[in-house]
């Protein structure tokens, strides 16, 4: 600590003097106690305390700019536009010492402690400038007053010299550059960026007030003037972030001598951002402002929420400040700090005056902004759901006793294996392809464990897909990781397989994206570990002679189909014969360019049209010559007399023409531009180059050498098809339910023959998307996605 | 690997988050939540078939 240089002999010291300096090396012995501490922050706290007197001034209405300047050599100059610290003699002062003088070495002989020479004021609860000077290595003050110029300076809290004139002066403030004792401070290094912040919260508190930092260490320089004041500062605040109204709400009134200044607005996020402060000092742990503050928001919020219908809850504060942004900022004539950092505004009176401003004015806001106001009480009650959801959540996943949490679900049937590595439990989807998996699985390394996965929609009287609590807590437990950011733990996993397996269809696959997205978000560590996996159970099981296939999904029946057929028919593609592999590929070809015409056939498009279309060539310029699209539906007449053509339009934007073509029984057909580079239309048109191959209708074939004819592609595909089933027995399995055991082992359990598919992060994400369309959050894509799926799944007439 | 955040849809990154796939653990609880309490399901089919009897005897919560 600081070594007391004291001077003997200069001047007399009298018993006042004496008393004086004893005060001023309190402050040296134990800096802490006046500037809370001597690292950085404390060294900051210098600056505020002089910037905070110029503050005062504004306050007064004095001072309309401070400028602060970080000089070359690490020290700092305030320089304001006051009126000056007083110059004269002090009246009640034996040394008649100025009262500058007094002010910059006395404790507690500020202004603000004697009466109204400020009525509000902030600073560091009064020891103010003493305290600055006597941690200063020097500090020196220039007043402008009167027209004259006034300077002394001080050395570790002493007065060098006196008061003097020095010059002469146009403008009138105070100007104190002051060099921060590194006998007494840790470091003595400021920084631009702390002091910024603190400038830019003053003059945020202090609307219109003018503040500039410079920094000649390095020339950065900021200027801060907010005229809006705290609404300024809340929209600052929430620069990065969505609001839920354009505008904050400012509150701004007087009760007692206590001004009460309010802005808030909320924004979309979940965070609360309250600063409260008192005379320009930020109350980073609250008080009794910030108490009347909150109790106040609750319950005008909860009042205007029981006026309207849809919200029964009862909404808590912590709801209620749930994405809100907001200044509290109270001017108090005698303010109290209270709390380990002096930081906690204590003052009791404070709590109901600001409580009652706040009642009044949000209320009234609340009447005349009806539409705000319903979003903020919106926005509470969403959060009040979501904070009953995750208790519900926490409640379910709550460590339990150490008996509770051996225990396995009822459900499961555990396998033998006691090592994880070796074990699998396969997550099956209803009861009776749960016995099913049950009776057929290796019982040594092997485990079920069935799920239901839908549930009776009483309502609407139809089955929803969805996993119960009850399934869910089923599920941790068997899993044995636990859940969550902190309790999952990968070294407990029960199981290093973790295997979904779910029927074929549509309502399978279902099930899956409801499990693959609970995985995904709640215990994703099994994914990233790799222990997630897709059992495939086959969809058909085909049977010749005493021969057994079993096929997984429709493309591969297909596949299978089209080279049994090929071993007896001949076709002639481009007038050659084509048998065998070959043709089982052409006829693969065609059979996709009639699942593509099946799109169109499935929205009543007339697929004798569209085949005549396709056949005939129409291209793009067809459409653009009048002529040549009269000529062609001429031609369309004749061919197929039953399509009725609308009047040729312009279609001024392609520069082209368009017609309306419609059937008895069918959807017209808009053909024009965008029809013909649809992607639908474009798809049909490249798989067509298959049909095209085999020359015009009817097309020939030999069967066994017999001599077969089909009119057209449809009806090829349907004889094709028959050709192939003969002699076939085909078993569409709609569930695992419908497999026996021995089945359901054979095809899809047994290590030694499955195909099993492992599920990635980009898969779940892939799914969590395809999840979040079913959950309807948007109601177009919704409906898209039902429909692709619904084709997907188009049965093959079997 | 940025990506939003299923609750709240705000950005957010796959490594070094322990709350992934989530901003954080209020919006995973939320979701947690969301599971336990039946938000998440998909419509099934209308017009519901035969089993309708038996299934409905199983039904429970």
């Amino acid at each position: 600590m600081a070594k007391e240089t004291n001077k003997k002999g200069k001047d007399s010291y009298d018993a006042d003097s004496i008393k004086i300096l004893k005060g001023l090396s309190a402050v040296r012995k134990r800096p802490a106690m006046y500037i809370g501490s001597t690292s950085v922050d404390g060294l900051h706290h210098l600056v505020y305390e002089v910037v905070d007197n110029s503050v005062d001034e504004s306050l007064a209405g004095y001072c309309t700019k401070i400028d602060v300047g970080i000089r070359p050599d690490g020290s700092i100059t305030v320089v304001d536009d006051g009126r000056g610290i007083p110059t004269g003699p002090h009246p009640g002062d034996p040394k008649k010492r100025t009262a500058a003088e007094i002010v910059l070495t006395e404790l507690h002989a500020g202004g603000k402690f004697e009466n109204s020479a400020y009525k509000i004021s902030g600073g560091l609860h009064g020891v103010g400038l003493s305290v600055v000077n006597a941690l200063s290595e020097w500090l020196e003050v220039e007043i402008r007053q009167d027209g004259k110029l006034f300077e002394q300076r001080f050395e570790r809290g002493k007065p060098t010299c006196k008061l003097e004139v020095t010059g002469k002066a146009r403008r009138v403030g105070t100007k104190i550059t002051f060099m921060p004792d590194d006998k007494i401070f840790e470091t003595t290094e400021f920084s631009f960026e702390t002091l910024s912040q603190r400038l830019r919260e003053l003059a945020f508190l202090n609307s219109g007030l003018r503040i500039t930092i410079a920094d000649e260490r390095s020339d950065k320089k900021q200027e801060f003037i907010y005229k809006g004041g705290i609404v300024s500062f809340v929209e600052h605040i929430n620069r990065n972030k969505t609001p839920l109204h354009p505008k904050p709400v400012y509150i701004n009134a007087e009760k007692n001598g206590v001004v009460a200044e309010v802005a808030l607005q909320y924004n979309d996020s979940y965070s609360e951002t309250i600063y409260t402060f008192a005379n320009n000092i930020n109350t980073r742990e609250g008080g009794t402002h910030l108490v009347g503050f909150k109790s106040a928001l609750t319950r005008t919020v909860n009042g205007y929420a029981s006026t309207m219908k849809n919200i029964k809850e009862s909404l808590s504060g912590d709801d209620i400040r749930e994405g809100i942004t907001a200044v509290v900022s109270v001017k108090v004539p005698d303010p109290q700090f209270e709390g380990q950092t002096k930081m906690k505004l204590g003052n009791s009176e404070v709590k109901w005056i600001v409580e009652g401003i706040v009642n009044e004015a949000l209320g009234q806001y609340f009447e005349e902004h009806p539409a705000v106001a319903r979003k903020i009480v919106d926005k509470a009650a969403q959060a009040n759901r979501a904070r009953e959801a995750a208790r519900k959540a926490r409640e379910l996943t709550r460590r339990k006793g150490p008996l509770e949490d051996l225990s396995l679900p009822g459900k499961l049937a555990d396998c033998a294996e006691k090592d994880p590595a070796k074990s699998e439990i396969f997550i099956v989807e209803g009861d009776s392809a749960g016995g099913s998996a049950k009776q057929g699985r290796d019982r040594h390394t092997q485990a079920i464990l069935p799920l239901r996965g839908k549930i009776l929609n009483v309502e609407k009287a139809r089955f929803d897909k969805m996993l119960s609590s009850e399934e869910i807590r089923t599920l941790i437990s068997a899993l044995g990781t636990g859940i969550g950011s902190e309790d999952f733990d990968i070294e407990k996993a029960r199981y290093h397989k973790i295997v979904l397996m779910t029927d074929a269809d549509v309502d399978g696959a279902h099930i899956r994206t409801l499990l693959l997205t609970f995985f995904f978000r709640q215990m994703p560590g099994l994914i990233e570990h790799g222990f997630l996996y897709i059992a495939q159970p086959p969809l058909y099981k085909v049977k010749r002679g005493r021969k057994e296939r079993y096929l997984q999904n429709d493309s591969e029946l297909l596949d299978m189909l089209f080279e049994l057929a090929a071993d007896d028919i001949v076709f002639t593609v481009k007038k050659k014969p084509v048998k065998g592999k070959v043709l089982a590929e052409h006829l693969r070809r065609i059979s996709n360019f009639e699942s593509m015409l099946g799109w169109f056939k499935a929205r009543k498009r007339d697929p004798a049209f569209l085949r005549y279309l396709l056949g005939n060539g129409l291209t793009k310029n067809t459409l653009k010559d009048k002529d040549a699209l009269t000529e062609f539906m001429g031609k369309v007449k004749k061919e197929l007399p039953a399509v009725r053509f609308g009047k040729i339009k312009k279609d001024e934007e392609h520069e082209a023409h368009m017609v309306d073509v419609g059937r008895q029984g069918h959807k017209h057909i808009t053909l024009d531009m965008s029809f013909l580079s649809s992607p639908e239309y474009r798809n049909l048109a490249k798989l067509h180059a298959a049909v095209k191959e085999l020359g015009r209708a009817p097309y020939q074939f030999t069967v066994k050498d017999e001599q077969c004819q089909a009119k057209d592609s449809t009806d090829l595909m349907d004889q094709v098809l028959a050709v192939a089933k003969k002699g076939l027995n085909i078993q569409r399995y709609k569930g695992l339910g419908e497999m026996n055991p021995d089945q359901l082992w054979e095809t899809t359990m047994n290590p030694d023959k499955r195909m099993l598919r492992q599920v990635t992060v980009a898969d779940s994400i892939g799914s969590d998307e395809i999840f979040t369309v079913l959950m309807g959050d948007q109601v177009a894509p919704r409906k898209e996605f039902i429909v692709k799926h619904a084709l997907e799944a188009q049965n093959i007439d079997i | 690997m940025r990506m939003n955040c299923p609750i709240c849809n705000s950005v957010t990154t796959w490594e070094e988050n322990p709350h992934r796939p989530f901003c954080s653990e209020r919006c995973r609880m939320q979701d947690l939540g969301n599971w336990v309490t039946g938000k998440y399901s998909v419509e099934g089919d209308e017009a519901v078939s035969e089993e309708a009897g038996e299934d409905e005897a199983e039904h429970d919560e």
